[in-house]
């Protein structure tokens, strides 16, 4: 009996760090900076402290002593940003909690004026993957956000209300443009499917400049809330609009020279479609009231800049085989062609029955 | 005794993913205008650490009473009490709470150990079948808890509120007379045969800081039933988990749902 009440003692230890691996961020942003409090539980600090017993820094005497020390490791594993910016943190004062067994650090970060954009990454406690941060930030006395970070998902971000900066707003939306053309292959390859047949710079600067233009009417639009067509209809219709383009391709290709190029009209009128899905992904990035017209701007500015990144790679590449061998240059459009078709078949399918 | 010392050292040898979570009360009792303060424990043994509250994890948070009251806006991130509510009525109140999944990963062993310990035996049975060559346990786990805040109207109790694996009594397991009380074990709606149910006891003599043994366990019949003796005062708590191949193999190889029901007798 008393062999299995020891048993019991020695595996009732803690599997874990420990049974509450949790560690408490809270932020409060003002104008002129921001202030907070980090609390850590008493067992993961003392895995810091070698030789240090978790109870004994339980003492206001130990917490305020070890305090800064503690608090620059920590604050070594935390990055706040605002507005691209990372705030840096200085210590304020340490102080047991009794109710969460830890020491709570207070904290400051001066900061010109309040930021749009925050972001938060914490790794605490990296010896325990299974340590929670409980992240709260407020502006003024209002809570903007609560969340969760741990080893899997160490990053939040969140916008503060308040009016962006110029730099923020082209920072953010440009390269939030630049990303959803690069992150869609539909996208890509519609580009792509406009340029197989090749053609003069002044041509493609037509095919371009249709697309461009109607997709920057729609996106407008529809970001303004003007026309917002449901992404269960647009999205398919992306999808057709590469299809239609791959169809196109095989039938000028089919016409030989005589066949009228087609493709500024199809890119200027598939553009409006294509502006209604860079819409709905605008829309999820939380546009700024306060400054829509600049927002919309900057994500049209960083579409553009994907889409000329891929004309830049793309059409010399064409050119160049059709002036080394023009049957090969009707062979790579031909093929690229198929698969642009096919490509959008896939995706319409897929779109319209959930495949 | 031997027997109930076993079943003991199983109970607290679980580790860090095995650990119980159960919703706790300040009162166990409805009685209109007096406010019930809601908790959640995670732990072995019914010895629990305050778990705090994150809406992030939350699927579902109800108090079900003669309505169903949403307390997922209530909470604060972080802190230890997750809601505050007041009854309308004396009949009973039954606490749900549905969390999204949390992956864990394990090395193989302790995650063979894991599905040993907890009755696991179809999950268990598949990884053998790979030999040495079962990978380490990537896993969801997702909890499903009820609290009883006891009321005249035991059908509150007696009846399911759909969540994805959840513990069913026939009759109040919180009145005097219980003894031994059939459940219904119930996973996605359905009977669930094969669940290992357990059921600890914590009397009103029992310090908080010691971890107990289960005082009753059993597996769920070809119906989806047990059941179990819960006769003794005291706080009680009653656990099962069921663990499946997870719907999204890129996210984890497996998925476990924790139910557990709680109540004061």
């Amino acid at each position: 009996m008393k062999l299995f009440a020891l048993l019991l003692l020695l595996v009732a230890a803690p599997a874990s760090a420990h049974d509450a691996p949790y560690s408490f961020l809270n932020l409060r942003f003002a104008p002129g900076g921001a202030s907070g409090t980090l609390t850590a539980h008493v067992v993961d600090l003392a895995h810091e402290l070698p030789g240090a017993t978790p109870d004994s820094l339980l003492t206001p005497a130990r917490a305020s002593a070890l305090g800064p020390g503690l608090f620059a490791l920590l604050a070594s594993r935390v990055a706040i940003v605002g507005d691209g910016d990372t705030l840096r943190l200085s210590y304020v004062s340490a102080a047991p909690d009794s109710e969460r067994n830890g020491i709570r650090f207070a904290f400051a970060a001066a900061g010109a004026s309040l930021p749009y954009d925050v972001s938060i990454e914490a790794r605490l406690f990296p010896y325990d993957p299974q340590h929670e941060t409980y992240v709260n930030a407020y502006v003024g006395d209002s809570l903007r956000n609560q969340d969760l970070v741990d080893a899997r998902h160490p990053q939040v971000t969140f916008t503060t209300g308040a009016a962006p900066r110029f730099r923020t707003v082209v920072r953010r939306f440009v390269a939030a443009g630049v990303h959803h053309i690069f992150i869609g292959p539909d996208h890509i390859l519609f580009v792509i499917g406009l340029l197989l047949l090749g053609g003069s710079i002044g041509r493609l600067l037509k095919i371009v400049t249709g697309f461009t233009v109607a997709h920057s009417i729609t996106l407008a639009l529809a970001t303004l809330g003007l026309v917002t067509p449901p992404a269960r209809v647009i999205e398919p219709l992306i999808a057709l609009s590469i299809v239609f383009i791959g169809i196109d391709n095989l039938r000028a290709l089919h016409g030989g020279a005589g066949a009228p190029d087609r493709r500024p009209w199809l890119a200027f009128l598939f553009g409006f479609v294509h502006g209604f899905g860079f819409a709905s992904v605008l829309r999820q990035f939380g546009l700024p009231a306060q400054a829509l017209g600049l927002a919309l701007f900057a994500f049209n500015v960083g579409v553009e800049i994907g889409q000329a990144t891929i004309v830049l790679a793309i059409a010399p590449l064409i050119a160049w085989i059709r002036s080394a061998s023009s049957n090969a240059g009707r062979r790579v459009a031909f093929a690229g062609s198929l698969v642009v078709g096919v490509a959008g078949l896939f995706w319409f399918a897929q779109r319209t029955f959930g495949l | 005794m031997y027997r109930f010392c076993l079943l003991a050292l199983l109970s607290v040898a679980a580790p860090a993913s095995a650990h119980e979570y159960w919703l706790s009360t300040n009162t166990w009792r409805c009685a209109p205008g007096e406010s019930v303060v809601v908790r959640a424990m995670v732990g072995t043994g019914f010895r629990g650490e305050l778990k705090p509250y994150t809406p992030k994890r939350v699927v579902r948070f109800t108090f079900e009473g003669t309505r169903a009251l949403d307390l997922l806006p209530v909470g604060v991130n972080g802190e230890s009490v997750w809601a505050r509510v007041t009854p309308s009525d004396a009949l009973g109140a039954v606490v749900c709470y549905e969390s999204n999944g949390t992956y864990i990963e394990l090395p193989a062993a302790e995650f063979d150990r894991y599905l040993a310990l907890e009755g696991l035996a179809a999950p268990l049975a598949a990884r053998a079948r790979l030999g040495a060559a079962a990978p380490p346990g990537r896993e969801l786990y997702r909890r499903s808890c009820k609290a009883w805040v006891r009321g005249s109207d035991a059908s509150r109790i007696t009846r399911a509120y759909g969540l994805p694996l959840e513990l069913v009594p026939d009759a109040d397991p919180a009145a005097a007379s219980a003894g031994h009380i059939g459940i219904r074990v119930l996973y996605e709606g359905k009977p669930l045969a094969g669940a290992l149910v357990r059921a600890w006891r914590r009397p009103s003599s029992a310090a908080e800081a010691d971890s107990i043994g289960p005082s009753a366990s059993a597996r769920t019949d070809a119906s989806g039933r047990v059941s179990l003796a819960l006769a003794g005062e005291g706080r009680w708590l009653v656990s099962t988990v069921h663990m499946v191949p997870s719907p999204d193999a890129k996210l984890a190889d497996w998925q476990s749902t924790w139910a557990s029901l709680t109540f004061r007798r």
